[in-house]
């Protein structure tokens, strides 16, 4: 009998639902193992019955739940917990379920300043009253999912990479466990590295990065040690992947497209906090932290949630 | 606490060699200072990692001190050194948690320092009541 699943979207963009598609021929293995008995991206499943007849919001009953997408309004908290409710296990899917994800980086302000920006202080945006008809009201901050109702598994990612979505499948259906191993993304990437920066201040990612095509990853230098903000040293490892025709060479996402890694996979373990350790991994190799744009936003982009972003304390206007 | 004084809570990190010996040395010359101060010894204050410092200011500390010997008199040979450099880090970290730079300080006393111990210990805690409590102490 397949497995019944429940896939929910919440405070999202999409991508992550995208990435179970980009799965490809080993999703055809996988299909008759599963039955989707709900799943807004794909089917018209109504939350109060078809014709709205419904008072309760209602989600069938299922083996394996996934969600993806941050829990940002009241309505969103609500089909969270519905899912709690409804499903044996539950998966979070994406970055954004599971820390945050960028929509996060709101947590940096107080809602009523958001709210401002919005509707009212941008200078191409027509003045208006904040909207409070017929809408779910937002929460004080964008939630991870598991600050709401419990989460079994977590598969990080912006957006998730296939693989690991068939991994963490599996893994659910057999009934075991999936978690990431508590390693960082340097000890997946192959490139060579000296320990110190190559001298020079902080680049931006948009300069050239020196790669040595065709040849073995081992002869390009580490795109820090160049002096690019890679947050390999600070975030979760999982995302390598090497193919076939690359030797089975296994390389970090990012960096295979020469991107310096941009977090999206976490903190290395929990209660980590990459802000501070990023600052140690950027002093050792001789860069100045002090040169790192936006430190705070850059370095929590994936990650707001949880607490790790919140508006900065109020200053007392004098002590006491 | 509208009423009576508030009392800082001030974790300071000593390193044993130096610091934590001048501790001994204010205690037993039955110096005079604030109450406030929790030392945590340490082996060297070069050993006292940004996170731990961020930990203590996010979990009810008011302030931090970390106190190593006077450079060049490290056990180490340069661990207060290092000290001094994550000192840097720690004050950029303040500013993206939006601390007062005040709540955080490096000072070097020596073993025979005990009345200049007692002395930071008092200006700490001064300095830091007069800020008012941490704004994460609630949270």
């Amino acid at each position: 009998m397949p497995a019944k699943v429940a896939e929910e979207w919440l405070n999202i963009c999409g991508g992550c639902e995208v990435s179970i598609l980009d799965i490809g021929d080993p999703l055809l293995g996988l299909l008759p193992q599963l039955q989707f008995v709900h799943m807004p991206v794909l089917m018209d499943h109504k939350y109060f019955g078809q014709t709205g007849e419904g008072t309760t919001l209602e989600i069938p009953q299922a083996d394996v739940g996934i969600i993806s997408g941050g829990v940002r309004n009241e309505k969103e908290k609500h089909v969270a917990e519905a899912m709690r409710q409804s499903c044996k296990t539950l998966i979070a899917l994406g970055s954004c379920a599971c820390f945050g994800g960028i929509p996060a980086l709101a947590n940096m302000w107080k809602l009523e300043e958001l709210y401002e920006k919005v509707y009212r202080g941008s200078k191409t945006t027509e003045p208006a009253a904040t909207p409070n008809q017929n809408l779910p009201p937002l929460l004080d901050s964008v939630k991870a999912v598991d600050e709401v109702v419990k989460v079994d598994a977590y598969i990080p990612g912006c957006p998730t990479a296939p693989e690991i979505i068939v991994q963490a499948l599996t893994a659910v259906l057999e009934g075991k466990p999936f978690t990431l191993p508590e390693r960082s993304v340097c000890d997946d990437c192959p490139v060579k590295r000296e320990k110190k920066a190559s001298g020079g201040t902080l680049k931006r990612p948009l300069e050239d990065i020196s790669v040595k095509q065709g040849e073995p990853w081992e002869n390009t230098r580490c795109f820090m040690e160049q002096g690019y903000l890679c947050l390999g040293p600070v975030t979760r490892a999982g995302c390598a992947t090497g193919t076939e025709a690359e030797g089975h060479v296994k390389v970090p996402r990012c960096i295979k497209g020469h991107m310096p890694c941009r977090g999206c996979f976490g903190p290395i373990r929990q209660g980590a906090n990459p802000l501070v350790d990023m600052m140690g991994a950027l002093t050792s190799i001789g860069l100045d932290a002090k040169e790192v744009l936006d430190r705070r936003a850059l370095l929590n982009r994936y990650i707001g949630g949880q607490n790790r972003l919140r508006p900065l304390p109020q200053k007392p206007a004098g002590g006491r | 606490m509208s009423e009576e004084q508030f009392e800082p809570i001030i974790v300071a990190f000593c390193c044993n060699w130096c610091s934590y010996a001048g501790a001994d040395l204010a205690g037993t010359s039955r110096l005079q200072y604030p109450p406030n101060v929790r030392i945590v010894r340490v082996m060297c204050s070069g050993m006292v990692h940004p996170k731990l410092v961020m930990d203590a200011l996010n979990k009810g500390a008011d302030g931090v001190l970390i106190c190593g010997c006077h450079p060049g008199d490290c056990h180490y040979l340069e661990g207060n050194l290092k000290a001094q450099k994550r000192a840097e880090a720690i004050g950029l970290l303040l500013e993206d948690f939006g601390l007062e730079p005040e709540r955080f300080r490096l000072e070097w006393v020596s073993a025979s320092e005990g009345p200049r111990f007692a002395q930071v210990m008092t200006d700490m805690v001064e300095a830091v009541r007069s800020l008012g409590p941490s704004p994460y102490r609630a949270a």
